[in-house]
């Protein structure tokens, strides 16, 4: 399902070159939740960035469900992240001028669909995930673990084929977080691919594999039971 | 499709959440549209006033012969009433007057064949009138005038009522036969207009034996080409023969330069606007970077995001080019009367009734407004779909300063200053025929600098702020040291604002230079012409260059050197004639008279020596500079002219400096003229007195002595050149209020700029604020940034300004007008320059400086 060869990524910090990742090599299998951990600098959001579309390998190959990430245009790109990649962000990142539905949509809006067609399903995932009653809310109405629910309905909203979670919780409380693992967790039971990016020990259990990295490589990869 | 998904889901949100920043941008351009749609309107008015008043006046006639303004023989009207195929060739004068009391408006006198103009031209009596049977029957008595029902409202004259013209001769009492419906002729002028018989206005205007034009009407089955030719062999060389469109051609090529400098004005006004629009996009990407970097992250491709940011432009800038089409059409109204005046001072009497406004230009207009936006918004827009998608996920403030401060905007920035340079050098080393020494050359000079400067504003605001922070902030305490952070911290987007200050500064130095050197260069000239103590005219108090004028008789100059305290008058005399295809001004005055008190020293080529050659029976001319480069001519050169019974062979004694006409200036000896023109009449009298006289007191003895005969303009040196100077201040008026405007254009650059800024800090300000900062230290550091800003394009601009004012002056006088001009730095314009930034720029710091003073801390400090 998603393929990495080889895959390192240098960045030029002033006059240094720091190497973010060095030659990783990763299979992960469509159904699986992945989850990533490592202390910071290990290279664990430059490893979500790559699979996900958002950044470039500067060697190495990347494949998601068989199409090369690497060495295509920026449009084809793009066109990957749109249809096959679904992305939760630490921050939410909702567009504060939008009401939830809107911010749902908005994949979906991209593809030029009119957003007559998409608003029911956008409320059908904001219900699924309790938010029925804010669908017309804006971002700042809402609370952080709304917020991030509303980000996981967009993801989900164009049925990727992977979903991706950098530090899902990393700015909610514990109770809430809880919610939002048992949402992530429900959904893998549904078949759905996630890879998540956690530095917590505890959020890296709910996933079916933990791989560590460390210095940009793979230092440890342990299948957990479950799924998968 | 999706583009509409995004437009109306995303941009429509913008608009409506970021209201204050939107106006200010939209007003921005519709000012510029505005600024530029009124000069069309206002140039395209005249012009279609000029064309109206000749086509009313033509009326049957397809052809017109005319020969100088001084008029030619008419016995010229019988060769011409000969030719074959002519129907009707009637005779015409054509001239302005006014009424001794009353308004004191001038308007045109026609002067017709009262008899036979029926046949061409159809005038329709007011029902006042309307027990005449023949109105122009009554034009037979040589006292009759026809009048316009508009004047005779404004005058307040009924049909029979006794009025006193100002003439030639003197007041003459004409009886106001009829009242003439708005039609045919009656409409032309805008409606200031008045019938005389032809033989009536020959007497009164000084032109017995002669006329102005000839209108013909020609057979059916006969082409006008055919007929051109035809009547061409029967008259001497040089008579114009033009149809009534090729008239309004030649105005419209008299009044060419004129409208090309409003235009250029009203481009840069433009130009002012798409610094705006750059702006405002620029802090719009800026602002919504993680919005994009987000819609990059879902999928949104870099072209959807190009579009999205040129789509919110070109619907923002359709809205405001609509608005400036509105606010144009005002300004228009506004300004018309103005441009009309400046126009009658310099060239023609123009009178504008009603605006031409034009759909086609309209729409060019408006359409202009959006080209010009969307070329403003390409390069932000183009920065903006450069966004990366790990944007989104990137927690750290940003900033812009990479946005224009990259090698290739440098080199880019350093190739266009290098390139007005190496176009400066050539159009200063260049001979004085060379192709090089064009106003293209100096224009492009013009354009490359200030493209270089505004590109350079982000390195030059760098090195200006780190100056600050070595000099000044250590004085200005914490507030002083923030300030110059901030706006190092987004150098792009400040530099975008100080090159809007810097291009507005630029254009106020550059004009206020420019005219203070064409005024300084032509009180030089004015003074050196001008030797006079007083100065005599009539009809007008300008006698010279395009202002319409009643003439005076040549007996009158006796009649003043009577008057005591009079030591010596001596006549002027004007007129244009068609030299080269164009319409030249021909100048004459009493050489021998004047000589002797001449200390004129304005030579391009010969020597004051040189002058003695116009003395009367040698047939010699002196010529300005326009018109020696412009054919090759040159001390000893000759020049022919065509004199009403013929071309007659003059030689070029001296080339000299003279400003009165941009198409081309000779002198000749005023008895020389007479011979040749047969004109005698004087348009204006310079007389000195006697030493120890008193001038104001020898004024009153001529006003006396004149005031039962005509009403005259008598003025001291000192008011003539007052005047001359207020001409001058009328002719730049559009050009300075553009300029205002393009200051206040730019002071809408700095409140955008400062909102972005103090909008992007608000979590910043909240920590200020709770750490103790009053909101008056808050709103003291967002109006100092905004003094910086100012200050630093009111450097930059004032410095380009003095550069950019000498290429103006070459470009547009020296070559265009063929006026060359000493070019002088205007010290107190550069003060008030870097005065006027800085106030200007603490104005429009205010308004961001509230809103950053009333931040809430609470809420600034929740902000992300």
């Amino acid at each position: 399902m998603i393929e990495l060869k080889n895959a390192s990524k240098k960045y030029q910090q002033g006059a240094k070159e720091v190497h973010a990742l060095r030659d990783v090599s990763l299979n992960i299998k469509k159904g699986e939740f992945l989850s990533v951990m490592g202390a910071s600098g290990s290279g664990k959001s430059t490893f979500l960035n790559l699979i996900g579309g958002l950044d470039q390998p500067s060697s190495g190959e990347i494949f998601i469900d068989g199409i090369p990430l690497h060495g295509i245009s920026d449009d084809e790109l793009t066109l990957i992240r749109r249809r096959r990649v679904g992305f939760i962000f630490q921050f939410f990142n909702l567009l504060p001028i939008l009401t939830a539905a809107e911010n749902v949509s908005l994949p979906l809006l991209l593809e030029g669909t009119p957003y007559s067609e998409i608003k029911p399903k956008a409320i059908k995932l904001l219900e699924q995930v309790g938010l029925g009653e804010r669908t017309e809310h804006r971002p700042e109405q809402l609370s952080g673990g709304e917020m991030q629910r509303v980000a996981i309905s967009r993801a989900l909203i164009s049925n990727p084929a992977v979903l991706l979670a950098d530090e899902p919780t990393g700015n909610l409380d514990s109770h809430t977080s809880e919610e939002i693992f048992m949402l992530l967790k429900s959904l893998h039971e549904q078949g759905q691919t996630i890879v998540m990016v956690t530095h917590d020990s505890r959020a890296a259990a709910y996933g079916s594999r933990i791989v560590t990295l460390k210095d940009g490589m793979v230092s440890e990869d342990i299948a957990l039971g479950g799924r998968a | 499709m999706n583009l509409t998904n995004l437009l109306s889901r995303i941009s429509l949100k913008h608009i409506r959440h970021q209201k204050a920043r939107m106006i200010i941008a939209m007003l921005g351009i519709a000012l510029g549209v505005a600024t530029m749609v009124s000069i069309d309107i206002v140039n395209a008015s005249v012009l279609h006033s000029f064309e109206e008043s000749i086509n009313h006046v033509t009326g049957r006639a397809v052809l017109q012969v005319t020969d100088a303004e001084s008029g030619f023989p008419e016995s010229m009207l019988e060769r011409v009433q000969k030719v074959p195929g002519v129907e009707f060739a009637l005779p015409v004068i054509q001239t302005n007057a006014m009424f001794s009391d009353g308004s004191k408006q001038s308007f045109m006198i026609l002067g017709v064949d009262s008899l036979q103009d029926h046949q061409i031209r159809s005038y329709k009596l007011s029902d006042e009138s309307a027990d005449i049977p023949d109105p122009l029957l009554f034009l037979a008595k040589s006292d009759s005038l026809l009048i316009t029902k508009k004047m005779a409202e404004r005058e307040g004259i009924k049909i029979d009522q006794k009025v006193r013209l100002q003439t030639v001769e003197g007041f003459k009492t004409l009886t106001v036969r009829g009242l003439l419906d708005p039609e045919g002729p009656a409409k032309a002028a805008g409606g200031d207009i008045a019938i005389m018989d032809v033989y009536a206005a020959q007497i009164a205007f000084g032109k017995e034996g002669r006329i102005d034009r000839i209108d013909v009407s020609i057979l059916p089955g006969e082409t006008l080409d055919s007929m051109k030719e035809r009547i061409g062999e029967a008259l001497p060389k040089g008579y114009v023969i033009d149809t009534p469109r090729e008239r309004s051609r030649q105005v419209e090529l008299t009044l060419m330069r004129f409208r090309k400098s409003m235009s250029i004005i009203g481009i840069m006004a433009l130009l002012v606007g798409m610094y705006l629009i750059y702006n405002a996009v620029s802090i719009s990407v800026v602002h919504r970077r993680k919005e994009t970097g987000i819609l990059r992250a879902l999928g949104c491709t870099r072209g959807q995001v190009l579009r999205l940011f040129l789509f919110e432009t070109a619907a923002l800038s359709g809205f405001a080019s609509l608005a400036g089409i509105g606010l144009g059409i005002f300004f228009a109204h506004l300004t018309v009367g103005l441009v009309a005046q400046s126009i009658t001072d310099l060239y023609i009497k123009a009178s504008v009734s009603e605006l031409a406004l034009s759909r086609c230009g309209l729409v060019i207009d408006f359409c202009l407004g959006i080209i010009a936006s969307l070329a403003a918004a390409v390069v932000p827009s183009s920065a903006g779909a450069r966004i990366t998608p790990i944007s989104a996920i990137r927690v750290q403030p940003w900033s812009d300063s990479g946005l224009l401060l990259g090698k290739k905007i440098k080199i880019a920035a350093a190739c266009s200053l290098l390139l007005s340079f190496v176009l400066l050098f050539a159009y200063k080393n260049a001979g004085p025929v060379s192709l090089i020494r064009s106003s293209a050359v100096t224009s492009l000079s013009v354009l490359f600098l200030i493209v270089g400067i505004s590109l350079a504003t982000p390195s030059f605001l760098k090195n200006f702020v780190g100056l600050f922070h070595r000099y000044l902030s250590p004085r200005l305490g914490a507030g002083g040291r923030l300030a110059g952070l901030n706006l190092q911290k987004n150098l792009s987007r400040n530099a975008v604002a100080v090159a809007a200050v810097f291009f507005s500064i630029t254009m106020l130095v550059s004009s206020a230079n420019m005219i203070h050197s064409a005024s300084m260069s032509l009180t030089e000239y004015i003074d050196a012409v001008t030797q006079a103590d007083i100065l005599i005219s009539s009809g007008h108090p300008m006698s010279s260059g395009g202002a319409p004028n009643i003439p005076m008789p040549e007996a009158m100059m006796k009649e003043i050197e009577e008057i005591p305290g009079v030591r010596l008058a001596y006549p002027f005399r004007k007129s244009n004639i068609n030299y080269g295809g164009k319409r030249i001004l021909l100048e004459s005055f009493d050489v021998e008279r004047s000589k002797d008190y001449s200390s004129f020293n304005l030579f391009t080529n010969g020597r004051r020596e040189d002058m003695i050659r116009l003395l009367p029976r040698q047939d010699y001319v002196v010529i300005n500079e326009s018109l020696a480069a412009r054919y090759g001519l040159r001390p000893g050169s000759d020049i022919d002219l065509q004199t009403p019974e013929g071309t007659r062979r003059f030689g070029v004694a001296a080339v000299v400096v003279a400003y009165e006409s941009d198409s081309g200036v000779i002198w000749m000896d005023i008895h020389t003229y007479r011979k040749h023109w047969k004109d005698t009449v004087v348009d204006l009298y310079e007389l000195l007195v006697e030493p120890g006289a008193s001038v104001p007191a020898v004024r009153e003895a001529i006003l006396d002595r004149f005031s039962k005969e005509r009403s005259l303009f008598v003025m001291p040196a000192r008011e003539f050149k007052d005047e001359i100077q207020k001409m001058l201040d009328r002719s730049f008026v559009m050009n300075n209020a553009v300029v205002i405007i393009e200051m206040i254009i730019a002071g809408f650059g700095i409140v955008i700029t400062l909102l972005a800024s103090v909008l992007e800090r608000t979590r910043e300000i909240g920590i200020l604020r709770s750490i103790g900062m009053t909101r008056g230290q808050v709103s003291g550091i967002v109006v100092l940034e905004s003094v910086l800003l100012g200050a630093c394009g009111g450097i930059l601009g004032s410095a380009a300004g003095i550069l950019v004012g000498w290429l103006n002056l070459e470009g547009f006088f020296r070559i265009d007008l063929g006026a060359s001009m000493r070019y002088e730095v205007h010290v107190p314009s550069l003060l008030w320059a870097l005065l006027f930034s800085i106030g200007f720029s603490v104005l429009a710091g205010l308004y961001p400086a509230w809103r950053a003073a009333k931040t809430n801390i609470v809420e600034a400090l929740a902000y992300e």
